[in-house]
């Protein structure tokens, strides 16, 4: 049964999305504001700036002036009060004798009356001088010339503006009115073009599922091929070093602050109180690096082989793991799973939220050493289950299929190492057949 | 006064297709002058629905419209026919889910639209069952 339009968009989760039309015309007047702007303030610094500096240098006619009077102006602005060298100058403009008062073209003043003054001093009363005049208008004149050199970076800003509130106005307006489908096709072409033909006709045969060509590109000593791991344990401490570093200095800070004013014998309750969460988070921290650490460097390197890949479902592989170190082992452990993955913003915070829908322990030891130099290996057999569902990624959504090992080490904490694998479908999509 | 309604149907009424499989059918625009419609759309695609961002990819899109000389008689069905791809099958997870479906706009006067969707199913995943340790 045909359903009619609906109206409010599709609801996603808890969420609703907005109309559409107000969107775009929300998203046409942000970028309408950002090119007005940019067009009034590039127009401002042409006018004002950039369009009589290059006429004073390219076009003002040379001429010779006597200096008649000299002064320094006070000219208010919004951040106080600017000191303005004024010199007052008789030249000769064709036929026609000119009075004016100048220095250069934009009138340059400054915070400091010394740097004013110190221009003047470069003037002496009667003395000719050398002196540029606009020959379109003859009772304008400059005693100097020249460019604002920096002055002209702060051009980048207005074009910026231009350029944003240009690109986003066509793009809003080439996409008004148009479906989510055309825009969606547009953009895949768009995506299909740039693409080398190699790999767009090896990716078109299973569309949004993941290549796995980084996942077979390192054989196996003892099966098919070697399973990279999904984040090398050295990432993850640096992570945990950078965020306990990170955290910790700028508690630490605060603490010190709360402590000092307890020595010195005025609490500063309202702060401890403020801080005291804040340093409990710092502590687990500091825990969670210490752990980290000795999962690291007391765990040697996790190998796992696979005998084939891709997998798919309803089909049994060969797994081998091999673990390295000095260990006494309580356990060790490979679970195949698989995760939802979702991507969503609320407000303006991207999260992340993951669900497991599969997990089987596909291996377990139980109480074992490992000696230095003489790794552990063992192997087991996995099977995708007949009704799996491939792995699957889209900008926002993954169905994630992996290995977990986990060990569980005597007197250590525990570890867990994530290997990737990629599930195909089945020829005809019926996982079951 | 019946208002405009677009009719989608297919061939034999099958609602389940696995990958490789032809999907045909047509559709029909109904309740509306022949001359009315500016521009028709039909597309075979894929969108998510759940937790996440939705996600939306067109297998299939055809574009009618009078002034590419595609004109459409709207007295008459219109049909449609394209193989479906590998991937993805429909799913229905716990926090994802993957939907396929036919979906026809009709583009009329002052920017208003008639839209219609036909659901189906690609390829034959179960509802995943949770297992945990």
């Amino acid at each position: 049964m045909a359903r009619t339009f609906r109206l409010y968009e599709k609801k996603r989760g808890n969420r609703r999305t907005g109309s559409k039309k107000l969107g775009s015309i929300g998203e046409a007047l942000f970028f309408a504001v950002f090119l007005i702007v940019g067009c009034a303030a590039s127009a401002l610094m042409l006018s004002r700036l950039v369009i009589p500096e290059f006429r004073a240098n390219r076009q003002f006619v040379e001429s010779t002036c006597t200096v008649l009077a000299k002064d320094i102006a006070e000219v208010r602005a919004s951040d106080g009060v600017h000191y303005r060298p004024d010199v007052t100058i008789r030249y000769q403009a064709g036929r026609d004798t000119q009075d004016a008062t100048t220095y250069d073209i934009t009138r340059t003043s400054f915070t400091d009356r010394q740097q004013a003054q110190a221009v003047l001093d470069r003037y002496d009363l009667g003395q000719p001088y050398a002196c540029w005049y606009d020959p379109m208008n003859p009772d304008r004149a400059v005693l100097e010339r020249g460019y604002s050199g920096w002055l002209y970076m702060l051009l980048l800003i207005p074009i910026s503006f231009v350029a944003i509130g240009t690109g986003g106005l066509i793009y809003t307006l080439s996409h008004w009115g148009t479906s989510t489908e055309r825009r969606a096709t547009l953009t895949q072409k768009a995506a299909q073009v740039d693409l080398f033909e190699m790999a767009a006709a090896d990716s078109n045969d299973f569309p949004h599922v993941p290549r796995d060509a980084n996942l077979r590109n390192s054989p196996g000593t003892t099966l098919a091929y070697r399973l990279p791991i999904a984040l090398a344990p050295g990432w993850r401490l640096f992570a945990a070093f950078a965020a306990c570093l990170s955290w910790n200095a700028i508690v630490g800070l605060f603490a010190v602050m709360a402590v000092r004013s307890h020595v010195e014998g005025n609490p500063n309750w309202m702060l401890t109180v403020f801080v005291v969460p804040f340093v409990l988070v710092g502590l687990w921290l500091v825990y969670h690096l210490v752990r980290e650490i000795l999962a690291t460097t007391g765990v040697g390197p996790t190998r796992v082989e696979i005998s084939h890949h891709p997998l798919r479902p309803g089909q049994q592989y060969d797994v081998l793991i091999a673990q390295s170190g000095h260990l006494s082992m309580n356990s060790l452990e490979i679970v195949l799973a698989c995760d939802e993955r979702a991507t969503y913003r609320q407000g303006t915070d991207t999260r992340t939220e993951s669900c497991r829908i599969y997990e089987d322990r596909v291996f377990l030891r139980e109480s074992f050493e490992i000696l230095p130099g003489v790794p552990f290996s063992d192997q087991c057999r996995i099977r995708v289950p007949e009704a799996a569902m491939h792995s699957f990624k889209s900008d926002h959504n993954e169905i994630n299929w992996k290995l977990v090992v986990r060990g569980h080490v005597t007197g250590w904490p525990d570890y867990e190492r994530v290997f990737p694998v990629v599930v195909y479908p089945l020829g005809n999509g019926n996982p079951g057949a | 006064m019946i208002p405009p309604a677009v009719r989608i149907t297919f061939d034999g009424d099958h609602r389940m297709f696995h990958p490789g499989d032809t999907l045909a059918g047509e559709y029909r625009v109904e309740g509306m002058q022949p001359d009315e419609a500016k521009a028709i759309e039909l597309s075979v695609l894929w969108y998510t629905e759940g937790k996440g961002e939705e996600d939306l990819a067109v297998h299939f899109f055809e574009r009618r419209e009078p002034a590419g000389g595609n004109y459409v008689d709207l007295a008459q069905p219109c049909r449609f026919s394209t193989r479906l791809p590998n991937s993805p099958l429909s799913y229905a997870g716990r926090i994802l889910k993957i939907c396929w479906c036919v979906r026809v706009r009709v583009f009329v006067a002052r920017g208003k639209e008639i839209f219609a969707e036909e659901h189906f199913r690609l390829g034959e995943v179960p509802t995943p069952e949770i297992v945990l340790p």
